[in-house]
């Protein structure tokens, strides 16, 4: 593995360590953490499938987080063989308890599924995540990474309930030939990065729970900055809405999320704009010991009719974008902070119909 | 003669229940508090604010943030902890506050095993909330007990 750094992590782990000590925070009203996730996946799959950028056969995600007073301070660094970028980084203010303005690099909030399970695999029962929800350097055809000012207001409603507000404004990603791609904060930034706009309107029937229901938004104008796009797109730009709703719900031992999305893709030099939705629904079931299982349905409409998603397919003819997913596994927790999981879907892309097989082990350290 | 009597009985039904309170230790008296420094600005804070708390969220007092301390000196404390104060399963609970790690960075609780090394913790830290075993924390003038969690 020669690209996978392993000391960076090892790095991290070390830099961390005093600050898990809890006399280091006793005398200044600070306190810092850090949280290690780690994977390690085994993919077999028929047809033209292959496990690409989405499935590395390893990775960390290190998630770290500072807070003094009202200031916090809060980082995602992921890792694997191919790949090493700071996903998140972020600073705020907390003006009332639970109510935060953020700026700098982070997960727009109009996606149900990211801003939920992020990059840490352990906290995500299944393996692979919904087509619609992958991110740009995986051939995801939706902005994820927003660099910017965020805003998280989470308010009590009702005896136990409450209502959790995001928005985000910042600088979207580019449209070039490999796809979206967002302000990095330690790389290159090539192509020009114009205005995206997000958010979600949720409601939470408990302060401290994971359980929601609600609306999700984003509006992002995207730059094309090469001739090949250019060319394929037949507009310099493009202006991506996304509407939507979803539903996160726990009553034990069931789970469900369900999310659905309409996009509307706006074009400038030609006359028709387009549009398309896709959704899907999973549902999850805790069994005795450990044990969890799952199955997943996503859908879409008018896709294979985008000229937009077009351009996100691999031209090798390999599944990068998926129509319709069929996903069905077992997830075991056999001990504190581990699990291995086994996952088989069925998908039909664009050009193709596939099958695949998962295996996964997953943890959070320390 | 019968007051001789009613003296040793009495006497041996105090020595039957010392030791009866000395070998149980689920006795009667068995009470967990809620404490804090007695440096504290903290006066009382009620059962969704110490869920809260205790679950990664924040919470302010008199503009300062809180700060929870975890006790797991002992199991029963760390079971009565799990059922009582965040009505979770201790698998959902870890699972919690990894996910508020995950979702916006919030700092887990610290977890002490020593009570002698947790009171040191709660005395040095005017903000610091953490809960013990009402007899461990009792003439401690250090400490400040805000309420009982839990009685038996």
């Amino acid at each position: 593995m020669p690209n996978f750094c392993l000391r960076e992590v090892l790095l991290c782990v070390v830099l961390s360590l005093p600050w898990t000590n809890p006399a280091f925070a006793q005398h200044d009203h600070s306190s810092s953490d850090f949280e290690v996730f780690v994977a390690a996946e085994a993919f077999h799959g028929t047809g033209q499938t292959h496990s690409g950028d989405a499935d590395p056969w390893i990775d960390a995600d290190l998630v770290f987080g500072f807070t003094k007073h009202q200031f916090r301070v809060f980082g995602e660094y992921y890792i694997t063989p191919d790949e090493r970028d700071l996903e998140r980084f972020q600073m705020g203010f907390e003006f009332v308890p639970e109510t935060v303005f953020w700026i700098g690099r982070f997960h727009q909030p109009g996606s149900a599924w990211n801003t939920e399970h992020h990059h840490g695999q352990y906290l995500q029962t299944g393996i692979t995540r919904p087509y619609i929800e992958r991110w740009e350097d995986e051939h995801g055809i939706i902005p994820q990474h927003i660099t910017g000012a965020l805003f998280e207001s989470r308010q009590s409603m009702g005896e136990d309930g409450a209502i959790q507000i995001s928005g985000g404004v910042g600088a979207a990603p580019a449209l070039s030939d490999e796809g979206l791609d967002a302000i990095s904060l330690i790389g290159d930034n090539p192509g020009r990065h114009r205005l995206s706009v997000t958010g979600r309107l949720a409601y939470l029937p408990q302060y401290v729970g994971a359980s929601g229901i609600g609306l999700l938004f984003g509006h992002d104008d995207l730059s094309v900055s090469s001739t090949h796009t250019l060319g394929s797109l037949q507009s310099n730009d493009a202006k991506v809405t996304l509407y939507g709703a979803y539903i996160d719900w726990t009553a034990d031992p069931w789970r469900i999320v369900a999310t659905n999305y309409y996009v509307d893709v706006a074009l400038t030099q030609i006359a028709r704009n387009e549009s398309f939705m896709s959704g899907y629904l999973q549902v999850e079931r805790q069994l005795p010991r450990g044990f969890t299982v799952f199955g997943r349905v996503e859908d879409s409409a008018r896709m294979q009719k985008s000229r937009y998603v077009a351009l996100f397919d691999d031209a090798g003819g390999e599944i990068v974008i998926a129509l319709r997913r069929q996903a069905l596994g077992v997830r075991w927790d056999f001990t504190r902070r581990q699990a291995l999981t086994v996952e088989t879907s069925h998908i039909v892309s664009l050009n193709q119909k596939s099958n695949e097989l998962r295996a996964q082990w997953s943890a959070a350290f320390p | 003669m019968e007051r001789g009597v009613s003296v040793k009985k009495f006497a041996a039904t105090a020595v039957l229940l010392t030791i009866l309170a000395a070998t149980n230790p689920v006795s009667a008296a068995e009470q967990l508090v809620l404490i804090v420094s007695v440096d504290s600005k903290v006066q009382q804070l009620d059962s969704q604010e110490v869920r809260k708390l205790f679950l990664g969220l924040t919470v302010t007092h008199s503009g300062d943030r809180l700060r929870p301390v975890l006790n797991e000196a002992d199991v029963r404390v760390k079971e009565i902890f799990l059922q009582n104060i965040v009505s979770m399963s201790e698998t959902t609970y870890d699972r919690s506050v990894l996910r508020l790690a995950l979702i916006q960075g919030q700092v887990k609780p610290v977890a002490y095993n020593d009570i002698g090394l947790l009171i040191r913790a709660v005395v040095a830290d005017p903000t610091a909330v953490s809960y013990a075993w009402a007899k461990d924390v009792a003439h401690d003038s250090r400490i400040k007990v805000l309420r009982v969690l839990w009685y038996d």
